[in-house]
């Protein structure tokens, strides 16, 4: 349905431009042709008013010839001779007052039978005398017979009275004067074609009488009429039309193809002669400058309508790109909507997300705090040994049970980006020792040999997470330990090296074992989540198969690599890369001091824990130092009790999160508004939690707390946490 | 037993010998058929109408030798263009049209269904005055003309010189020369005013003086372009004055109105006559009494100035614009019909002799006879006759009219003639029907059905045993449907065809049947399928040669004819040539030809008896 709505979005510009394009052309076409047709019009017009001229100059000449048949009619009408021989003398006479000869005429006189007499006799009868007949007393017309030799153009008058001769008085009726039809050329043709005018005498029943051209008789036809008929007329007219307008108008023009070639021919009728005169002309001698300046005219045309199109093309290509990108902005719009609205459901769903690890984390660590609690102060009531052993157990599972939740809540929080990487100046050398140390704690009951080459860099403060770089190592030196069986060497090699800059370091860490090694296919999978290598030999390991996952996305998170070579039963290798920016010792925060030399004895704590048992194991632990405990039960209690009890009752108020009646940031927020306190602002607040993570942590600051414990609480953690916060 | 069994082998034996040799001579037959049918059918056919037998002697022959790839197909028609009407009538317009009497008048209402010669390369070489006289108003051609016939008085000049008469130089020493040969008892001039061109000829040939006049000419040009249709007084009136006043010294009388075309060339031919009308052609055929000198002389003027000739185009030539379209077929036609008007073409006409040319590109030889006609060429005194249909007709029975008395004043002529002009042509209504069409098209199986038709009609009517016609005397299919008079003379009318009677022995008739396809050079000549004779009351087992046709045996129903037996026979075919050239081959002096022409069989038959013509009988065999 969109693809149509966007189909058909599409179309009305494209076909508005099809239809545009092809008005155009269609303007192209019709211009094109309407120019040809003006173009014919003024070469027809200029071929016109050529003929014109002509007809008018030969019309001058023919009258001219027929002044002087006026003269000789004249001359010799009413004349008698005794015999031929005078009558001839008499022909040459007027020829030579008449000065024909010089003009290529000839004198002839007509007996009644049509014998014709020339000045030198008779001689015979004349084969055009039959045209000597109709109402007219003056004939013209193209004489070539075979008792005359030569073409003649013939101006023919009756006599007013007829010339006799000899005794039976032969009666002669006519007067002709042959005039040599090529002593004409000057008034039936022209020049100004380059001498490419022919020139057709026509009888008015279409059949030539004679023509003149340099080049031959193009047309090649007796009949013109009905060759014009026949040929191909370029502009699709007809000679019927032609001969229309030439009844009409006494002139027409049309443009033919005569053996390829283009010709215009003009016929005219010569009114007064009964005949017509016709011009043929190559086309490309017709108003060849016209022709010229219309060819430009057409291409400036053609070249501009073009550029026109083009720029129409553009336009609407243009128009068609930016309705593309509007609606690609609308779709990217609607996109990000889209996106948005599933970023809102995904926040969402991250959110429940979180809400549900936290609950989880939550719901799980309380309990969790309690096994450990209770497992812990059990241990501390010197146990028999079969209990104690169990107590180990439990504890050994608790700790395990613990870390599995913790890799679990770590590669979610990981995935769902809630981990961010937080460098702090730290000391660089102290992460290496203290995984050291670590390692040395996972080997004991082992018999492994760990060789550790950590070298002295030349400065150890740099910004780092310790506490991730660390998670790094010790995972990578927990599994040496575990899949290096007895008897194995574990290797850890640190070193620094230089970076691209000066401000950097590259921190090298190298964690070789002789262990049981990796098939080379599962190599390529040890970073994914949940990969463990089937084989018997690993089942005996424990784990989540989260830990390397863990490893990669912190060093990932670092700006590091990590890689890891291996072989099935030689051992493996991982080599960690990070880089570091370096700092300087002023920026280190002193470390803590020893949980062990605290002394907390009196110290009076406000603790607010909903849940009893482990209100109850951190009654115990807090109290075997010495601390002295009041216990609320909600947060709306340890509000009331610090209320009831005057400033400086409590040291410290160690508050539990999640509470009825009042949660535990509300209750911290509670306290720090009691203006009528002047403690209440002062009180160090520790939040004591299951909620364990850093945006835990984070809450916990800006709801006015002060630290941050989470559960399954570690008694050392909370006796620095106090500690530092009472300044002790 | 064994003889019955020898019995039976030997029969089956024969008749399986017997069988084959008839199925093989069947089958002779047929493949005879075939090839010449598979030869015929290769050629392109042409059907040629031919105005005249004269056609027939050399002229038809040359053709097919200038075609071998052509089939030509020679019909006789009559010579005026009214035929050509009644054969468009029927759609059935041949391919090349001649015709002796043209006016462009006449020739008009053919105009839509003949090719335009105007642009053609056959128009290129004649003489532009000429073809003026053949050109439409819209500058069409239809028709051109060969050389031209020249008409005049032949005169016997050893008679002038025995009886010591002067030859005349006009007209009134031709008249001074009628009374001397008046006066010794031979008759002066004869001529067969029976004929219609003979009496027009005449009438206008002793008066083109006055035709030729500006009054004349001008009364001409109105006449053929249909301006009138009368005659002028002013130029007529002194031509019948000019008639009158001939009929009146010449001694002309009723019974000159009878004479056919034969009698004052027998007369002429015999002595009994010194001059008599003719033509250059005649001069050549009809050399007065064997050994004789003669002279062909001009129609007398009043002065020598007025002495003129008189033409016309020995036949004129056109195309059927049916088949033009086809641009091959258009050049075959056109290429053909070149052949016809060009140089060796002419020559084939009347002889190549005393003919006068109409195109620059022929030269025809005048002979001695003819020496007084050449200054007259030179000077272009060649009247062209007025030769329009009515003007044959109604010059005929007005001239019959003077010569019998019937009208006693020119002006009683002149308005005669043109009472007639008004009334025009009678004889266009429905006088006869035809049930069943018949084609003239020959066929190696049936030969020519439209003869075999007429003849086998000619042969119950006449009563002959046996008829022999060319086939070609059949001047087109017959048409099934209505005919007017003049339709049913169409059918078998040749003015050269003449039915003759005669009873010839079976000897004879092979005699006449094998001399006749020997022929050549003569009018009877056959030149191919389409001008072999027709047989009727026998049929003819012929086999056609590289050199013509031979016969091979005459039978009746099959049966070979009796050579001994005396046969009834009608001959029909040209009387003056052939007839006379066959009979004298075959010592035969007594041919009646006084009985009715094929014209009037075909008309006694289907229009006074109201009848059918005889069905066709396959006539012929040709291998």
């Amino acid at each position: 349905m969109q693809e149509r709505k966007q189909t058909t979005k599409y179309l009305w510009p494209v076909a508005f431009a099809v239809i545009l394009i092809f008005s155009l052309m269609t303007g192209i076409f019709f211009t094109r042709n309407s120019l040809m047709k003006l173009t014919v019009e003024e070469r027809s017009y200029q071929l016109e008013e050529m003929v014109t001229q002509i007809k008018a100059n030969l019309d001058n000449g023919l009258q001219t010839h027929w002044n002087l048949v006026a003269g000789l009619n004249n001359a010799v009408q009413g004349k008698h001779f005794t015999d031929s021989q005078k009558l001839c003398e008499s022909i040459s006479s007027l020829e030579q007052i008449f000065c024909t000869d010089m003009y290529g005429s000839r004198v002839m006189l007509l007996d009644a039978q049509g014998t014709a007499y020339l000045r030198e006799g008779a001689v015979g009868i004349w084969n055009d005398v039959t045209h000597l007949i109709g109402e007219n007393k003056q004939h013209t017309f193209v004489s070539e017979t075979d008792n005359i030799d030569g073409c003649y153009l013939v101006f023919a008058q009756e006599l007013d009275h007829p010339v006799t001769m000899g005794e039976d008085d032969i009666r002669f009726t006519h007067v002709v004067l042959l005039k040599d039809i090529q002593t004409l050329k000057q008034y039936y043709t022209t020049t100004a074609y380059g001498g490419n005018a022919a020139t057709y005498i026509i009888k008015k029943n279409g059949t030539m009488a004679y023509f003149d051209a340099n080049d031959g008789d193009v047309i090649s036809a007796r009949n013109i009429y009905k060759a014009l008929k026949e040929v191909e007329y370029v502009q699709g007219q007809s000679f019927d039309t032609v001969k229309e307008k030439l009844e009409r108008e006494g002139i027409a023009t049309e443009n033919v193809l005569l053996n390829q070639t283009e010709y215009y021919y003009c016929l005219t009728t010569l009114e007064n002669y009964d005949m017509m005169l016709m011009l043929l002309i190559p086309a490309d001698y017709v108003a060849v400058s016209t022709m010229d300046m219309m060819d430009s005219t057409l291409w400036i045309m053609m070249i501009f309508m073009s550029i026109m199109a083009l720029m129409f093309l553009m336009a609407v290509v243009s128009f068609i790109k930016v309705q593309r990108s509007s609606q690609m902005v609308k779709i990217e719009q609607e996109t990000n909507r889209e996106l948005n609205r599933l970023r809102l459901e995904a926040e969402a769903a991250n959110s429940a997300k979180s809400v549900f690890l936290n609950n989880m984390s939550h719901d799980i660590r309380t309990p969790m705090n309690a096994i450990i609690g209770f497992t812990n102060i059990a241990l501390k009531q010197k146990p028999k040994p079969e209990v104690k052993a169990c107590l180990d157990k439990i504890s050994d599972s608790s700790e395990h049970l613990l870390t599995l939740i913790n890799d679990v809540l770590d590669i979610s929080r990981i995935e769902s980006g809630k981990i961010q990487f937080s460098p702090v100046p730290v000391d660089i050398t102290e992460v290496a020792d203290t995984v050291v140390n670590v390692t040395y704690g996972f080997m004991s009951n082992r018999n492994l040999t760990f060789r550790c080459n950590l070298e002295e860099p030349e400065t150890r403060y740099m910004l780092a997470d310790a506490v991730r770089l660390r998670e790094i190592l010790v995972n990578i030196l927990g599994n040496a330990v575990k899949f290096t069986n007895d008897g194995g060497t574990i290797t850890f090699d640190a070193s620094y090296h230089p970076s691209a800059d000066k401000r950097h370091m590259i921190v090298h860490y190298r964690i070789a074992d002789t262990g049981v090694g990796m098939r080379e296919d599962f190599v390529e999978h040890i970073f994914d989540e949940f990969s463990q290598e089937e084989s018997s030999a690993r089942t005996q390991y424990k784990g989540t198969g989260l830990g390397m996952a863990i490893t990669k996305r912190y060093v990932d998170l670092m700006g590091g690599t990590i890689r890891v070579e291996s072989k099935k039963g030689k051992g493996s290798t991982f080599i960690v890369d990070i880089p570091m920016e370096l700092t300087d010792e002023s920026k280190i925060q002193k470390r803590d001091i020893s949980a062990d030399s605290k002394n907390l004895t009196g110290v009076k704590v406000l603790m607010a824990e909903d849940n009893d048992l482990n209100a109850e194991i951190a009654m115990i632990q807090l109290e075997e130092l010495g601390i002295q405990v009041t216990r609320a039960a909600d947060g709306k209690e340890v509000v009331r009790i610090f209320t009831e009890n005057p400033s400086g009752t409590f040291d410290v108020i160690l508050m539990d999160i999640m509470m009825p009646e009042m949660n535990g940031y509300e209750a911290t927020a509670a306290i720090r508004g009691l203006t009528s306190r002047s403690d209440a602002l002062n009180i160090p607040i520790l939040a004591m939690t299951a909620n364990a993570f850093a945006e835990d942590v984070q809450a916990s600051l800006e709801a006015g707390m002060n630290g941050h414990l989470s559960k399954p609480i570690v008694m050392d953690e909370v006796v620095k946490a106090i500690a530092r916060n009472i300044n002790r | 037993m064994k003889k019955v069994a020898c019995l039976l082998l030997s029969v089956v034996m024969i008749a399986t010998t017997l069988t084959g040799c008839g199925s093989h001579q069947d089958s002779n037959k047929e493949n005879t058929v075939e090839n010449v049918e598979s030869q015929a059918e290769k050629k392109e056919k042409v059907e040629i109408a031919c105005w005249g037998n004269q056609m027939l002697d050399t002229y038809s022959q040359y053709l097919c030798e200038q075609f071998p790839e052509v089939e030509f197909e020679f019909v006789l028609a009559t010579n005026s263009t009214d035929y050509y009407r009644f054969r468009q009538d029927h759609d059935d317009m041949p391919d090349i049209l001649t015709v002796r009497r043209f006016a462009l008048k006449d020739a008009v209402l053919l105009k839509d269904y003949l090719y335009d010669l105007s642009n053609t390369e056959l128009t290129n070489t004649y003489y532009g005055s000429y073809l003026d006289s053949y050109t439409y108003d819209d500058g069409s051609i239809n028709w051109l003309p060969t050389c031209a016939e020249v008409d005049g008085f032949i005169i016997n000049k050893t008679m002038f010189d025995e009886y010591n008469v002067p030859i005349p130089a006009d007209y009134a020493s031709f008249i001074a020369a009628c009374e001397a040969f008046e006066a010794v008892g031979i008759q002066p001039y004869v001529t067969d005013f029976a004929s219609d061109y003979c009496c027009m000829e005449v009438l206008q040939g002793i008066s083109i003086s006055n035709l030729q006049s500006m009054e004349g000419r001008k009364w001409r040009q109105q006449y053929e372009s249909s301006a009138t249709n009368e005659l002028s007084e002013e130029v007529w009136l002194p031509v019948f004055e000019n008639f009158f006043d001939f009929k009146e010294k010449v001694g002309l009388g009723a019974e000159d109105a009878t004479y056919q075309n034969i009698t004052p060339k027998e007369m002429f031919s015999e002595g009994k006559a010194a001059m008599f009308r003719g033509t250059g052609a005649d001069v050549i055929t009809f050399p007065g009494r064997g050994q004789d000198e003669v002279l062909l002389m001009p129609y007398f003027g009043q002065t020598e100035q007025d002495n003129w000739y008189l033409t016309y185009p020995t036949f004129q030539i056109a195309a059927s614009k049916k088949g033009m379209d086809d641009p091959d077929r258009e050049k075959l036609i056109l290429d053909i019909m070149a052949a016809m008007v060009n140089q060796e073409g002419q020559d084939h006409i009347s002889y190549g002799k005393n003919m006068v040319p109409y195109k620059k590109d022929v030269t025809l030889e005048l002979m001695p006879e003819l020496d007084n006609l050449k200054p007259y060429v030179e000077q272009n005194k060649l009247y062209i006759r007025l030769a329009s249909n009515e003007m044959f007709r109604v010059s005929k029975d007005v001239v019959q009219m003077i010569l019998n008395d019937e009208v006693s004043t020119p002006k009683e002529a002149l308005d005669a003639f043109n009472t007639e002009l008004a009334l025009g042509e009678s004889g266009s209504e429905i006088v006869a029907h035809i049930d069943t069409a018949y084609s003239n098209d020959f066929t190696p199986e049936h030969g020519n059905q439209a003869a075999s038709s007429i003849a086998n009609t000619m042969r119950v009517l006449s009563g002959v045993d046996l008829v022999f016609m060319q086939a070609c005397y059949a001047a087109s299919d017959i048409y099934s449907g209505d005919y007017a008079q003049k339709d049913v003379g169409y059918l078998g009318k040749n003015d050269g065809g003449w039915p003759g009677l005669l009873e010839l022995t079976g000897d004879q008739v092979y005699e006449l049947v094998e001399k006749t396809l020997a022929l050549t050079g003569n009018r009877g000549a056959v030149c191919n399928d389409s001008t072999l004779y027709v047989s009727s009351g026998f049929e003819m087992d012929i086999t056609k040669t590289d050199s013509g046709y031979t016969l091979n045996v005459l039978t009746v129903e099959g049966k070979e004819l009796d050579r001994s037996a005396t046969y009834s026979f009608l001959i029909y075919g040209e009387r003056d040539w052939y007839m006379s050239a066959i009979m004298e081959q075959m010592g035969i002096t007594e041919v009646d030809s006084t009985g009715p022409k094929a014209e009037e069989y075909l008309s006694q038959r289907l229009v006074e008896q109201g009848g059918q013509l005889e069905a066709p009988t396959d006539y012929i065999i040709l291998r």
